[in-house]
């Protein structure tokens, strides 16, 4: 579902100059899978997703979501696609019920359909009582539950979520977390980004280990540990981005 | 293709969204309808509450005035010499005669004291008057003698009893001091007598006895003392003029011969068209401009600043799409502010003078509405207007980082808007051809003048086709920058950093390529364009200060000078400092021969064109400076040196210019990869750097063609030529004695006008084909020319955008 090739990206920076924030970046991601992104803060794990998500183009390669390249056909990748972030965040002057269902319309799903999968995602996801809440009014895991329904509610074949339990308390994670296991469940291709350990070994089929623009180690969890001869998820990450710290100061000598 | 169905559906969430928010709704409801009549219940109380202090004139010399006609009444002056009797209330007279009724004396202790005090400063004023002017009369005695010690001492004396004279007046309570000199009514009945007697004046009482009235023009209250002071004064004297002319039994019209009627034909309505002519389009462009700014801020920046950015940016709408809707939204709120805003000044204004009645307000007329077809005007011009503000706003916000970024960008748009209106609200500015192709200043002009004559706006209504279409075009193009603002990574997700001028030039010269980016071609020409206005004053100086012998030499040598350090020096070093490559950036390439032909013949064949176009244009355009006809004769001056003449307005420009505008600032505009788009904008900042509207349109349409030799020649040079040769036939043009007569054929091409050399039809029928043959060539040329791997201004490159591009 998700083909990535070389995905670079590079941005002007007034403090350090020209810098790549993603370098030459492969990976595969199908249906039914859930594929871990895993990485410190600046790793470059929101500008992949963006780049998944059309909202910027890459300086190089190439990145093929539901058969659309989403440099050349971003229409038709956003139609394929449902993201979230932290970035994303939901309109203060909107109720919940008005914001999804904004959203919906356009993505052209007809109204009677429409009004049927609103009040479905509504009960799976326990938000019938927050309808008419306005978007000022709400709490951190509500604005969440209404993120999550508008990711969803165009029931697209691929699903991005960048962080999506970053600044969210236990139960919310969690009952976020228990969402997008429910949605692989249901066949989506869902690639996921983090930086909790714990999130990754739970949820993800693969996942790959990115680190300053590059991607250290990808395969599935007991894939790696067999790999790299280390148990401990936590370790690993730590051992692997250490290597890669060696092997720069290497360089730069 | 754009699917109007998103506009919509993100048009009406944005509308739902601005009513739900509680600061736009004040600002474009809420404000507007309790503005107006709270500043009319204000200006009513102010009005009924407002009364002038009364100002103290003192008057030296009350027993000398005559008894008849009477002047003074008691501490005031006769209210009949005032046009407003009541008038006469604000001015209270301190006489130095003896009050008559002694009965109030008791009662008004403190106001007795304060008078004396008062008098007390007038005789101390009148003393040191009277020796300034002892002074004064010793300097006109010492005439011829004005260079001698003696006379400086005395000037010196003079200057210093002036200064403490009106350090006194100043000190005093006193606004107007009036002195009569002793004797004034006896002589004036010696003249009035002599005159009934038909009796020889032998001398003229004008110089003998003069009242003297000191004043403070700089003082406001002294002023307004004055004015009607003197305005009792004039009415006073004219009346002892009657009386005298009577006692002559002379015509009482005698001192007027003329006395021309004057028939005041204004009509209600025309002075309350006057009021609204003026308060109407003011308003309006300021309100348009007002409702575009709270809502765009709020649906760029603060979009930005809630994190929902990114959220539309995922869905499926495109980004014409968003910018659209939220375009409409910005225009619909633009609109209904200034239209609620002239509905409630409006309402509230004829309501008030109703109320006033009598008041000085009705005085400005029967508030009458302006005619349906006015109104209907309104309407129609404001929404390409609106359209401009709203576009330029949401730009403006979109690249703001935050709601207060984005005040601070708007609000300069704010002050020139403020500036164009008031400009426009002058009465000697009036629409003319230049002015309606202007934005914001058309639409206030031609609405001005659309208000004001209800009787000839036939002549009018043929300005409001350029103004419409050039309004429209002018926001087309400002909804254009705001899509290409929406299209941009960098302005979409600027991260808030912190900016230092050492980091940012650090990085300007760390990130320098062979070739300067978009911004630093535009900063480029705005470093040209203030340097010329910097040394605008100091040149009319310099050329001023020279006799008129040296004169033309002196303007060229300084045209020159300006040339090389206003044009060509702050590109070259801009070229050094910001560029890796000075070859690339102004094109120093050995063009192909047959580019050097082609600009050479392309010079002649365009020159005849563009001479004639700009002639047939004359009535377009305001008249040339004085400064700039003297220049144009200068140059075509037979006596001075074709050599020097040739340097200063051919070659110096021709390298110059060059280097600027096809080197550096047409690179700079070519690096993102339209070429077309550089040419455009490189021809369009070459007109505007002559400033003259003339040479502006002229320079801006050789620009184009010299924009496509440089790009497509991949040179410098045949621009250069092509240049210098244009400009030496101006020169040559203008050198053609005012008698020669075109013979041998000749009379066919060209001909002998009043304003100098003209080419016929057939001459500008041979160009126009020749030019076209050549720029079409011109244009071929990159095509057929070898791989060179050139990373800008390629054909193929126009037009290619990173998003939607399939779309």
């Amino acid at each position: 579902m998700i083909h990535v090739e070389g995905l670079s990206k590079s941005f002007d920076d007034l403090r350090r100059g020209s810098i790549v924030a993603l370098d030459s970046v492969s990976f595969d991601v199908q249906a039914g899978e859930i594929f871990g992104l895993l990485g410190p803060n600046g790793a470059g794990k929101t500008t992949c997703l963006r780049m998944l998500s059309t909202v910027l183009q890459p300086t190089g390669g190439t990145a093929i979501v539901a058969g659309y390249n989403v440099a050349t056909h971003p229409q038709d990748v956003r139609g394929q696609i449902g993201f979230m972030s932290c970035n994303t965040g939901i309109y203060d002057r909107m109720t919940a019920w008005e914001m999804v269902e904004y959203f919906g319309r356009l993505y052209g799903i007809e109204e009677q359909e429409l009004q049927e999968r609103l009040d479905r995602i509504f009960t799976t996801l326990q938000m019938q009582d927050i309808r008419d809440m306005l978007g000022s009014k709400m709490s951190t895991g509500m604005k969440q539950k209404v993120s999550i329904a508008r990711t969803i509610i165009h029931d697209p074949p691929v699903l991005i979520f960048d962080e999506p339990t970053t600044g969210l308390d236990v139960l919310v994670a969690r009952a976020v977390l228990k969402t997008i296991e429910a949605l692989r469940e249901e066949g989506k291709c869902i690639i996921f980004s983090t930086h909790i350990m714990r999130e990754v070994e739970k949820l993800c089929d693969r996942v790959a280990v990115i680190y300053k623009g590059k991607i250290l180690a990808i395969g599935s969890i007991p894939e790696l540990e067999e790999q790299y001869h280390e148990s401990d998820m936590e370790e690993l990450f730590f051992s692997l981005i250490q290597q890669h710290e060696d092997q720069l100061a290497m360089k730069a000598q | 293709m754009i699917q109007w169905k998103n506009i919509k559906l993100i048009l009406m969430r944005e509308l739902r969204d601005q009513m739900r928010d509680r600061r736009t709704l004040f600002m474009v409801a809420v404000l507007p309808l309790l503005l107006y009549p709270a500043m009319g219940i204000g200006m009513v109380q102010m009005t009924v509450l407002f009364s002038e202090q009364p100002r103290t004139v003192v008057l030296l010399g009350a027993d000398e005035l005559p008894k008849q006609p009477q002047l003074l009444d008691g501490d005031q002056f006769v209210s009949n010499w005032f046009t407003i009797p009541s008038d006469a209330d604000k001015l209270r007279v301190i006489t130095d005669s003896q009050p008559e009724n002694t009965d109030s004396e008791s009662t008004d202790t403190e106001t007795n004291s304060e008078r004396e005090e008062i008098l007390k400063q007038a005789h101390q004023l009148e003393l040191e008057l009277k020796q300034h002017q002892s002074l004064l009369d010793e300097w006109d005695k010492l005439k011829g003698k004005e260079d001698s010690s003696e006379a400086e001492l005395l000037l010196h004396e003079i200057t210093e009893t002036k200064e403490r004279l009106s350090k006194q007046f100043a000190e005093s309570k006193i606004q107007v001091l009036i002195i009569i000199p002793k004797g004034l009514s006896k002589e004036l009945e010696q003249v009035s007598a002599k005159l009934a007697l038909h009796e020889p004046i032998d001398f003229d009482p004008a110089v003998s006895s003069r009242p003297l009235i000191l004043r403070n023009r700089a003082d406001e209250k002294s002023k307004l003392a004055f004015i009607r002071v003197q305005e009792a004064m004039d009415a006073w004297e004219k009346a002892i003029l009657r009386a005298r002319l009577n006692r002559a039994r002379l015509p009482v019209s005698l001192p007027t011969p003329i006395n021309p009627e004057v028939i005041d034909l204004a009509q209600d309505d025309q002075l309350a068209a006057n009021l609204w002519s003026k308060l109407f389009p003011a308003l309006l462009i300021i309100m348009a401009a007002t409702g575009a700014f709270y809502p765009a801020i709020d649906l760029g920046a603060g979009e930005k600043e809630r994190g929902t950015m990114e959220t539309l940016l995922i869905s499926p709408a495109k980004r014409t799409e968003i910018v659209l809707g939220k375009f409409l939204t910005v225009l619909v709120f633009s609109v209904s502010t200034a239209l609620l805003n002239l509905a409630s000044m409006g309402f509230t204004g004829k309501h008030m003078v109703n109320v006033a009645g009598t008041g000085a307000l009705s005085r400005m007329g029967d508030l009458s509405f302006p005619s349906f077809s006015a109104l209907f005007w309104i309407v129609v011009l404001l929404i390409p207007l609106a359209a401009l503000f709203s576009a330029l706003c949401l730009s403006l916000a979109t690249f703001a980082r935050s709601s207060k970024e984005g005040q601070y960008y708007l609000t300069p748009l704010l002050m020139v808007t403020i500036g164009l209106t008031v400009f426009c609200l002058s009465p000697a500015v009036e629409i003319n051809p230049f002015y309606s192709l202007m934005p914001v200043v058309g639409v206030a002009l031609l609405l001005k003048g659309m208000l004001l004559s209800t009787v000839n706006a036939g002549i009018l209504y043929v300005y409001a086709i350029p103004v419409l279409i050039t309004s429209i075009g002018y926001s087309l193009l400002a909804l254009w920058w705001a899509i290409d603002q929406f299209q941009r990574e960098d302005v979409l997700f600027r991260e808030a950093e912190r900016f230092e001028v050492g980091l940012w030039l650090k990085h300007l010269m760390r990130t320098k390529d062979s070739l300067p980016s978009f911004a630093e071609a535009g900063f480029c020409f705005v470093i040209i364009m203030l340097l010329q206005f910097a040394v605008m004053n100091t040149m009319r100086d310099a050329i001023q200060m020279a006799t008129t012998a040296e004169r033309p030499t002196r303007m060229m040598q300084l045209l020159m000078i300006q040339q090389l350090a206003i044009i060509a020096t702050p590109a070259l070093m801009m070229g050094i400092m910001l560029t890796t490559s000075m070859r690339k950036t102004f094109r120093l390439y050995l063009p192909r021969f047959s580019f050097w032909i082609v600009a050479t013949i392309l010079a002649f064949a365009l020159h005849p064109l563009s001479q004639e176009l700009v002639s047939s244009l004359r009535w377009f355009f305001p008249a040339l400076p004085k400064g700039t006809v003297a220049v144009l004769q200068d140059m075509s001056d037979p006596n001075q040196s074709i050599w020097l003449i040739l340097l200063a307005f051919a070659l110096a420009p021709a390298v110059c210019e060059e280097l600027a505008f096809r080197g550096f600032i047409l690179s700079g505009f070519g690096r993102r990869g339209r070429a077309w788009l550089a040419i455009i904008l490189s021809s369009l900042t070459f007109g505007a750097m002559h400033m003259i509207p003339q040479q502006v349109f002229n320079a801006t349409l050789v620009g184009l063609a010299l924009g496509m030799i440089a790009v497509h020649s991949r040179s410098l040079f045949p621009g250069i030529a092509f240049h210098f040769i244009y400009n030496a036939l101006s020169i040559y043009r203008g050198r053609v004695p005012e008698k020669w007569v075109p013979e041998h054929g000749l009379q066919y091409f060209v001909s002998m006008g009043p304003e100098g050399l003209r080419y016929s039809w057939p001459l500008l029928l041979i160009c126009a084909v020749l030019a076209i043959a050549l720029l079409r060539w011109v244009t071929l040329q990159s095509r057929t020319a070898p791989g060179e791997q050139t990373e800008s201004l390629t054909l193929s490159a126009f037009d290619r955008r990173l998003t939607d591009s399939t779309n």
